[in-house]
């Protein structure tokens, strides 16, 4: 056992006050040191992040991988762990990353089911440009680009993945507790996890409140196997209501093939 | 001498078994062909033809005059009956594919039992024999052809096999593909040559995918390629970019046909110099090789897996329809370049300029320090590259006649200037460029570019390589999408010669 492991660089941290990656940063670290200590080495892991806000968890962590183009983390995930299954590996992304730019990936993902556990840090804007609105901003949403206010409704991820075929959705509160405890059960799962971490941008949105609508679907014994159940709960929010009760948790789980299974005959 | 047999028919009739079935007969006799196929986008039905061309010596091109024709269908004769020569002879009658190779094996004097074994290949067997025996019984002519070669064995291959193969031994482990046409053949190749469970075939859904998809199995240290045509390299172009930048090694096959856009999708052409030259943002360093028949793309596959680990550098590996659907022959042994891997896992790598541990840096100091260490590794790769074969010198040396070009133009241009006063250059590293070219076009009084496309990109890159200007009227350029017959190269040559 060695206590003295450390999984951060030195780099330092450029992210604003407050943001809340800082909770997604130190939940991974805190789980990688966790498994460090029990024996795991850092080239066990294999880390993969996008462009934005969220990708600058790469150079805080000290682990091996890439910090790719926009939009392409999902397959870099998959090519990285065909050629090494035998690695842990996490991709990291926006919500520009995963549902604009790189939703071709994220659909066919569901379907290939590559054995990766993957984040999308959805705070609901593209903040490192500056607040234009992404799929997952809400109505009326307005900055530079869109002074009468957005006006397209955005896309559920959640039924959007469900709907595609995904092994594992679930959707967690930017809470460190909850994003490793979340993490723990993914890197348990044999397949392609999908881990939507709601951060709405501290400065470009100036609604908090969705906090106290929050439930955790775990502990209302929601059947996580269940996938028609998974779709209803799905359905609760849209992303842009601003009352009614809010899902976290798990809300599917299903084991079958990976891709690497089926490709590499494993 | 050359001689030429032309099977026309509709899709889905097995013009290609027929033409490859003929090939193998006429090589069993010690025959070298060539032997190319044009064909419609389109699954059954319209106008596809194979041609072959057979000589006593190596033969890399076909002729516009025909002296068998074979019908399929009832088109054919119509369409092809103009290049008939005076006494060359119609097979027509049946749409049958195998009972004409019968009857083709007793025409030219083949030998049966290859016919035989190359059937048993095929589904339906004994039907097919049957077929083929009657075809054999039925012919009662005869198309006598001498031939005076030795005993020395001749293999036949396409640019498919041979980029393949390349592949191959070169130790690939990923290949990452979208079909599109004529890259799919490779992919085909590959995928059926997988068994051995050293390389797997991967399809995406799209080129963006494949590509990153490849970055993320080559930084884990595994040797992985990518293959596409024109408007799918277009889409990696992006990815491009970034192996250049996080100095992943990839190589990328581009087999080219004609653009712009969907352009002739099953047709063939040298567009795409510029954007393998040019393509993806920012500065960075690559390699573009471009083999001009499929001995030389068993060897320069090598070369660029050899190049792209060395220098951890993406690679581009051109080639177009011409090469990769047209059968060889040849005889001799690849020399293939042997690649170390270079990428050993764990390690870091991103996409922003970036420092120590690769972690994102804005620093002037450290960014001046990664553009000018990019420029140090593209002095080496220069140097490096001067050490192989990175173009080719044909016909008389002390020619003042210098045709240069590259790529698949070169089977024509070998069979055309045999007879004549020309020396031939052919480039094979596009880039970088041999310092060593700028020598070889100093004695040339003419210099004449033979490009399959309509702009010529290949006479502007020799402008700024080497400072000669290459005339308009010297170049000679192809852009219907079919490739060059030797007759007409020849003329052509003659006209800037004379």
């Amino acid at each position: 056992m060695n206590e003295k492991v450390s999984a951060r660089t030195l780099a330092p941290v450029t992210w604003c006050p407050g943001c809340t990656n800082f909770l997604v940063l130190s939940a991974i670290q805190k789980f990688i040191e966790q498994q460090m200590q029990n024996g795991k080495k850092k080239e066990e892991f294999g880390i993969v992040s996008g462009i934005g806000c969220h990708a600058k968890i790469f150079d805080y962590l000290d682990l091996p991988g890439i910090n790719t183009l926009h939009g392409r983390v999902v397959p870099t995930c998959m090519g990285l762990k065909l050629a090494k299954p035998e690695l842990n590996v996490l991709g990291f992304s926006g919500d520009g990353d995963a549902y604009a730019e790189g939703m071709e990936h994220l659909i066919h993902m569901a379907r290939y089911n590559s054995d990766f556990k993957y984040f999308v840090h959805n705070n609901q804007v593209f903040a490192l440009t500056l607040g234009q609105p992404t799929p997952t901003t809400e109505i009326g949403y307005t900055d530079k680009t869109n002074p009468e206010g957005v006006k397209l409704q955005p896309f559920n991820p959640i039924k959007l993945l469900l709907a595609a075929g995904a092994s594992f959705v679930a959707r967690v509160d930017c809470d460190q507790n909850q994003i490793k405890e979340v993490l723990e059960e993914a890197i348990k799962h044999r397949g392609f996890a999908f881990i939507e971490i709601l951060q709405p941008c501290l400065i470009f949105h100036n609604y908090r409140e969705y906090k106290n609508r929050l439930y955790d679907l775990q502990k209302e014994r929601h059947d996580k196997t269940n996938l028609g159940l998974a779709l209803a709960k799905a359905d609760e929010f849209d992303y842009d209501s601003k009352t009614g009760r809010i899902p976290i948790g798990i809300f599917y789980q299903k084991e079958r093939k990976t891709f690497e299974e089926l490709k590499l005959n494993k | 001498m050359r001689e030429n047999i032309l099977i026309g028919g509709s899709a889905g009739q097995g013009p290609n078994i027929l033409a490859s079935l003929i090939s193998k007969g006429l090589i069993d006799k010690g025959f070298f062909v060539f032997s190319s196929r044009e064909y419609e986008s389109r699954v059954r039905g319209g106008h596809n033809f194979n041609m072959i061309t057979f000589s006593d010596e190596p033969v890399y091109s076909n002729s516009a005059k025909v002296d068998i024709l074979i019908a399929l269908d009832e088109n054919t004769e119509g369409i092809h009956q103009e290049r008939l020569n005076k006494n060359g002879i119609i097979l027509k009658g049946s749409s049958d594919n195998i009972f004409y190779a019968g009857r083709i094996f007793k025409i030219l004097e083949l030998n049966f039992k290859i016919l035989d074994s190359e059937i048993k290949k095929l589904d339906n067997y004994e039907q097919n024999l049957i077929h083929a025996t009657e075809g054999y019984n039925s012919e009662k002519r005869k198309f006598l052809v001498e031939n005076k070669r030795g005993e020395e064995k001749i293999k036949i291959m396409n640019g498919n096999e041979a980029i393949s193969e390349g592949a191959i031994l070169s130790g690939v482990e990923f290949y990452y593909s979208y079909p599109m046409t004529p890259a799919t053949g490779v992919l085909t190749e590959l995928s059926q040559k997988q068994k051995d469970g050293k390389h797997i075939t991967i399809e995406l859904e799209g080129e963006i995918s494949c590509i990153n998809a490849a970055i993320g199995s080559s930084i884990a240290g595994a040797k992985a390629m990518v293959g596409t045509s024109g408007g799918g390299f277009d889409l990696m172009t992006e990815s491009l970019s970034l192996a250049g930048m996080a100095e992943v090694p990839l190589v990328i096959y581009l087999s080219q046909r004609p653009g712009p856009s969907t352009g002739l999708a099953t047709y063939t052409g040298q567009g795409d110099l510029n954007v393998a030259l040019h393509s993806g943002h920012g500065e960075f360093n690559r390699i573009v090789i471009a083999p001009g028949d499929p001995l030389e793309a068993i060897e320069k596959t090598s070369e660029i897996f050899y190049f792209t680990q060395r220098y951890k550098i993406p690679g581009i590996l051109m080639s177009d329809k011409h090469l990769v659907e047209s059968y060889y022959s040849f005889t001799g042994e690849p020399r293939v370049t042997y690649s170390e891997k270079s990428i050993k896992w764990p390690a870091r790598y991103n996409s922003y300029e970036s420092g120590e541990n690769k972690i994102a840096t804005e620093d002037p100091k450290i960014v001046n320090k990664n553009v000018e260490n990019r420029i140090l590794i593209s002095k080496r790769l220069q140097e490096e590259i001067e050490k192989f074969q990175s173009f080719k010198l044909y016909g008389k040396k002390d020619s003042e006649n210098l045709i240069i070009s590259w790529g698949s133009t070169k089977g024509a241009i070998l069979d055309a200037i045999k007879e004549k006063d020309c020396r031939f250059l052919q480039i094979i590293y596009l880039e970088p460029f041999s310092n060593k070219i700028k020598n070889e076009l100093k004695n040339a009084k003419k210099i004449i570019v033979v490009e399959n496309n309509g702009t010529s990109p290949l006479s502007s890159l020799i402008t700024k390589k080497t400072g000669y200007l290459i005339d308009d009227k010297n170049k000679i350029l192809k852009y219907d999408g079919r490739p060059f017959l030797f007759e007409e190269l020849s003329n052509e040559i003659d006209r800037r010669i004379k």
